[in-house]
């Protein structure tokens, strides 16, 4: 067993009843770490080819990182991972709070759950026992209501946390995630669907096991100095300063390398809506399902959505566990109800702008909606954004959509519409499985408006401004998610710093460049991919990540848990080994990567006429071949070669 | 490593009323005796032994504080701690909480001692904070 590691999972057969903890084999932490990587390992070998993903064949599993527990800080995300429902392929969703320490503190690395339970059922664990326990008064709560009874039944020494589906997950609907925390969402690839089809409501641990580290004052040594650095905020603008950035960032034909440390700084002020005018206005966020510019949305509607419209109601910030930052943000709940989560970034463009919808209320009201039903917002709202284009043509009218003006906007006909979603209500069950299903019931061509990779909708970062996510949304083995990597992600990593033979970009370039399809770009892809890999095994948090490798100490975390010291490179192999074991879980599943497409919208094919995307598209399909051989895989077709299989393990 | 108990042991149960994660086993006037896998090494079964019947994990025998309310309890600096959840999240009593917020988007939610009586003064919180937020002191005797 690695230090920093448990050494164990508990494995659950829903069909049987049947838990038992199993040991792990050192070989494992050796060439996959923990976290994502641990769950690579198990699901490429314990789910069948061509599984159902909704059948007892699927596995899901709660997985948290190496470096959670260890004193380390950015250290409190988990995930949850499976065969995607909605895209068929590996699926993974993340997520915060304190679920990650809670899995450890029970003796385990990661819990997985296969089969189906004849009835509701919830699991219970605290370190000393682990049982299955029925869930049928549960059975139809919303998540935080849910949590609530959980937390009331379990009132032992140890406050349990909880990870539990709302009704979304329950319907089996395609877009829905695993909510924790009151209202936090592992939220894409519709893993909430499998944890429903398995009947599973609910995951509640109070533990108190300690995680070994080799040298825990080196690393709280290593956590002070970072901390030092985040704290320090100096004064910063005004979120309409910010917005002019964007239009500035717009306007100049050249920009500079990024540093995350300006990131920081506005995830610290505002959380991740900081950027809400920003991105409108430089052409990061999509503007009416993909086809419109900041000329649709401008500078005096986005006002509505400024960051301090956001952040006006907050009443305290939310940290996750081991957070430095806080980027989150609790609001006043509804009278008699805890705080509620503040929407963020992704939710507010994804339900604001590409709806063309200001209303910021019906934003926080269509948040706290999606929210304890357990539904990823930014497919919500792409899926809306998608409905409201085929009613703008006519391909569906008011006779579908149960009377609702769907036009574009229209606030009060989204909050109907999402509530419909959640119950699988009229037109409501029509959308429920995200946009690609709906397109395929709805025909008549609306398949060129669901703006989408491989079935799940594409999150608020346009592949158009910034080329690099246009790739990583293709080639992922999970497709179309937005924390992976891109051109301004390699930017902030900084990891040629500390890799030997990794491009460093220039200081200031030519925003043209960025469209080049040079075998450079795959090779900082391929290294975005394996760093990220590396920081979910650790369990650490993407926006840590952004500070860089020169301030988050990645490598010097895992060298001071493990007491194993390692180069930097050896660590990104580990990442590398992390990837190969997703693609080849996907070519077991039978999924074939050239057929992952990205909507051509998101591709500017044909490039818009206006905007600050204006004239711009990408080749992608030039660096697939590139990317896929930074992994030592076939330049053809993507599939692992069995030689490197073979040398992991798998 | 775990802590174990001597053959001093005499039965009367305090150990098991307190240790939290239920690692301790024996029938009243019995010995007792700690189940390794689960001890989490918190001590507590050591502060409240009235028999110095239990040694720690590198084989010492525990002291015993005779009043509970002696035992020693977090001091959390709250210049110093930012909200980062950690301690609460590491103590084996839930004895830690939160502030409550504070009404503004600059408001953090510091740690604080929300349940003093149910502290077994294991030190996890101490150990554990990111940032050295957190020191164990003895309560002045009155």
């Amino acid at each position: 067993m690695e230090l920093g590691c448990t050494g164990k999972i508990l494995v659950v057969d829903l069909t049987t009843g049947r838990i038992r903890p199993q040991a792990v084999e050192n070989a494992v932490y050796e060439n996959f770490l923990s976290g994502l990587g641990l769950g690579a390992w198990y699901l490429y070998h314990n789910i069948a080819s061509h599984a159902d993903p909704l059948g007892p064949e699927n596995v899901l599993g709660f997985v948290a990182g190496v470096l959670t527990g260890s004193g380390s800080l950015f250290a409190g995300r988990w995930l949850v991972v499976g065969k995607s429902p909605l895209t068929g392929c590996w699926g993974e969703a993340n997520a915060g709070g304190a679920f990650a320490p809670a899995i450890k503190q029970c003796g385990f690395d990661a819990i997985f759950f296969s089969g189906i339970s004849p009835r509701p059922v919830y699991l219970f664990a605290d370190g000393n026992r682990a049982e299955l326990r029925d869930a049928a008064d549960l059975w139809g709560l919303d998540a935080g209501a849910a949590e609530a009874r959980l937390a009331e039944m379990h009132t032992g020494r140890k406050r349990p946390r909880i990870a539990c589906i709302g009704p979304a997950g329950e319907r089996q609907s395609l877009i829905a995630g695993v909510v924790h925390d009151g209202g936090r969402l592992a939220a894409r690839a519709g893993l909430g669907a499998v944890m429903g089809a398995k009947r599973l409501k609910a995951v509640v641990l109070a533990g108190s096991q300690r995680i070994k580290v080799y040298d825990r004052p080196g690393v709280v040594r290593l956590s002070r100095e970072l901390s030092a650095t985040v704290q320090n905020q100096p004064p910063f603008v005004s979120g309409k300063v910010a917005a002019y950035l964007g239009r500035l960032v717009r306007a100049l034909p050249a920009q500079m390398e990024t540093d995350g440390l300006l990131y920081k700084m506005i995830l610290r002020k505002w959380g991740t809506v900081g950027m809400n005018q920003m991105s409108i206005e430089m052409g990061d966020a999509p503007v009416q399902n993909w086809r419109g510019t900041h000329h649709d949305f401008d500078l005096d509607t986005s006002a509505a959505l400024a960051p301090d419209v956001f952040t006006r109601p907050v009443v305290a910030k939310y940290f996750c566990y081991s957070c430095p930052l806080g980027c989150g943000a609790l609001v006043e709940g509804a009278p008699g109800t805890p705080p509620a989560h503040r929407p963020e970034y992704e939710t507010a463009m994804a339900l604001g702008p590409l709806c063309l919808n200001a209303d910021a209320e019906s934003i926080f009201r269509m948040n706290e909606m999606l929210n304890q039903a357990g539904m990823d917002s930014i497919s919500a709202g792409a899926t809306i954004a998608f409905a409201m284009e085929c009613y703008e043509h006519g391909l569906i009218t008011r006779d579908d959509t149960d009377g609702l003006e769907l036009t574009w906007g229209n606030s009060t006909a989204m909050v109907t519409l999402i509530d419909k979603m959640i119950r699988r209500e009229g037109i409501g069950d029509l959308l429920a499985d995200g946009s690609r299903v709906a397109a395929r019931r709805i025909g008549a061509g609306s398949e060129r408006f669901a703006v989408h990779a491989g079935g799940q909708e594409l999150p608020m970062h346009d592949s158009r401004f910034d080329p690099g996510f246009a790739l990583h949304y293709a080639v992922e083995p999970a497709p179309g998610r937005h924390t992976v990597g891109s051109l301004l992600y390699y930017e902030m990593f900084q990891l040629w710093r500390q890799i030997e033979g990794l491009p460093g970009p220039s200081r200031f370039y030519l925003k043209r460049s960025k469209y080049d399809t040079d075998v450079e770009k795959a090779r900082m892809a391929a290294a975005c991919s394996q760093f990220v890999n590396l920081i979910n095994a650790a369990g650490l948090c993407l926006f840590g990540a952004f500070l860089g490798v020169h301030r988050l100490p990645v490598f010097q975390w895992l060298d001071a848990v493990s007491g194993q010291p390692r180069p930097p490179a050896d660590y990104l192999r580990i990442g590398a080994n992390i990837q190969t074991a997703r693609q080849a879980f996907n070519f077991r599943q039978g999924v074939d990567p050239l057929a992952i497409q990205v909507s051509d919208r998101a591709l500017g094919r044909p490039p818009q006429s206006r905007g600050a995307n204006k004239g711009r598209s990408v080749a992608v399909e030039k660096l697939v071949g590139e990317y896929f051989q930074q992994f030592g895989w076939d330049r053809r077709t993507g599939q692992p070669r069995k030689s490197i299989l073979e040398k992991i393990g798998l | 490593m775990a802590y174990t108990i001597t053959d001093l042991c005499i039965g009367c149960g305090m150990c098991k009323l307190v240790c939290p994660v239920v690692a301790i086993e024996g029938q009243p006037r019995k010995d007792h005796r700690i189940l390794a896998a689960r001890c989490i090494d918190c001590g507590a079964c050591g502060r409240i032994c009235p028999q110095a019947a239990v040694k720690d994990p590198s084989g010492r025998v525990c002291q015993r504080i005779r009043l509970r309310r002696r035992w020693p309890k977090p001091r959390i600096s709250e210049a110093a701690c930012i909200g980062c959840t950690v301690c609460v999240q590491s103590c084996p009593t839930s004895c830690l909480g939160l502030t409550a917020p504070g009404g503004s988007r600059e408001s953090v939610r510091k740690a604080v001692l929300v349940s003093p009586k149910a502290c077994i003064g294991c030190g996890f919180c101490a150990a554990d904070c990111p940032v050295g937020a957190i020191e164990m002191i003895n309560p002045e005797p009155f």
